[in-house]
């Protein structure tokens, strides 16, 4: 085996735009998703069982199935009817941000459930309304727990994102396969993908543990 | 004041209230008695209409309260409720404790509430506490917050559920201090509570429930001396 660093290095403007977009695609996934897995989250724990059938359903569908497979139903079938053509970025974006959603919900659930049941009663007899409530007293406090597995979704983003290289979305991944395709060479950019995706889940996890320490303290 | 009407309440099979009636006039302290299980809590939060009931009805000066689902936020606002475990907002300092629900449901501007804060924080003693955290107080001082925080929203009446049951010993005096002195300004209070001398001391009324039913009720000092229902004897003669 041997390692031609100059090869990494004529690729390097190609190898960061695509850890910019990699870095976008993460960002937008764990932001909409923040989005989209509140409402799923609120949906989901309605006590009508018809309410909140549709979100259940949801949830078990982008848990159940892979992120791979729901990535190609949006870039070739979802994408095209909505803009009229498929798009990589769009429907990465789009996947990530959906998918992510549902696990996000299941987070946002855990952390709503998991403050005691004496706080909604305690506002609830002061005459604080359902959505008063939430806002004031059970989210303030359900945020510190649901922000460090926010982080984590982020982390995992990062890695699950390297999927949309197979719909062409220009991301990290998709460079070093077209590397690996102009230089017929497997080392130089699969391990430098590698050592690039290292660096962000290893900073970001640095991060988020430490922010989870202050947040305990 | 507060009249309760045939009610009866089950969790799943088990049948926590059976076929209850009570009335609670103006400025009348009642203090309700009894084992565990008894159904006294029970009773007290179907009042405070954290529980929806089975059957029967509970009224508050005329207005059926236990009919709705989703409660009128004002009449729930008129009557306080006091908790064993607090339930102050962590999160919250003393003083946002108390004017929350007065400055969100009220819509009170803040400078007034918070004037109310500290003029309630200072009835309860604990005026110097305003920007401290619940976690930094003692068991007495969280719960004479409560107390302050459910009396903002000005209430018609107060209900305190087991209050002193979670405190150490030598703090359980300074919480019965501040709801005596409640009483004593005429507060309409319902009370459950283990602390048998303070039930003699404040009641006007005293009730016994065991199994889900009231048994017996009366003034505080024959109900004490000379209890009828022989569940109350044995009930009585296990803790005075």
């Amino acid at each position: 085996m041997s390692f031609d660093f100059s090869i990494v290095y004529q690729y390097l403007p190609y190898l960061l735009s695509g850890t910019l977009l990699t870095l976008g695609f993460s960002l937008a996934g764990v932001v909409f998703g923040s989005v989209i897995g509140v409402l799923i989250a609120f949906g989901k724990m309605s006590r009508n069982k018809w309410v909140s059938l549709p979100f259940r359903i949801y949830v078990a569908f982008f848990r159940g199935t892979p992120l791979l497979v729901q990535l190609l139903i949006i870039n070739f079938g979802v994408v095209p009817v909505i803009i009229g053509t498929s798009n990589g970025t769009v429907a990465a974006i789009m996947s990530l941000s959906l998918n992510s959603g549902a696990y996000i919900a299941e987070t946002v659930r855990a952390g709503v459930e998991s403050i005691d049941r004496g706080q909604s009663e305690a506002s609830k007899s002061l005459g604080l309304g359902k959505v008063q409530s939430l806002r004031y007293v059970i989210m303030p406090q359900a945020i510190k727990r649901i922000l460090p597995p926010l982080g984590n979704e982020f982390i995992s983003l990062i890695k699950d994102s390297s999927l949309a290289s197979t719909i062409a979305a220009p991301e990290l991944t998709y460079w070093a396969q077209a590397m690996n395709a102009q230089y017929y060479r497997v080392w130089e950019p699969y391990l430098s993908s590698a050592f690039i995706y290292l660096v962000l889940t290893y900073v970001l996890g640095y991060l988020v543990n430490k922010q989870e320490k202050r947040m305990k303290s | 004041m507060i009249s309760v009407r045939n009610l009866k309440k089950s969790f799943g099979d088990h049948q926590v209230l059976k076929d209850v009636d009570m009335d609670v006039d103006e400025r009348e302290v009642v203090v309700i008695i009894g084992p565990s299980g008894s159904g006294k809590s029970t009773l007290l939060r179907c009042i405070g209409q954290l529980e929806t009931v089975n059957e029967g009805e509970i009224a508050v000066n005329g207005t059926v309260i236990s009919q709705h689902d989703e409660h009128d936020k004002y009449t729930r606002a008129d009557i306080g409720m006091v908790f064993q475990q607090f339930n102050l907002f962590p999160h919250y300092t003393c003083m946002e404790n108390i004017v929350l629900a007065p400055t969100k449901v009220k819509k009170m501007p803040l400078p007034e509430a918070q004037e109310l804060a500290i003029e309630l924080l200072r009835e309860v003693g604990l005026e110097d506490k305003a920007s401290a955290y619940p976690s930094s107080l003692s068991g007495g001082q969280q719960q004479r917050v409560a107390i302050a925080r459910a009396l903002a929203m000005k209430p018609k009446m107060m209900l305190f559920d087991e209050p002193t049951s979670a405190l150490d010993p030598e703090m359980v005096g300074e919480v019965l201090e501040v709801m005596r002195r409640l009483a004593k300004e005429g507060m309409t209070m319902i009370v459950v509570t283990h602390e048998m001398g303070f039930a003699r001391e404040i009641g006007d009324r005293v009730i016994f429930m065991d199994g889900g039913q009231i048994l017996e009720q009366g003034d505080p000092v024959s109900l004490f001396a000379n209890p009828q229902n022989p569940r109350t004897q044995a009930f009585l003669s296990k803790v005075l």
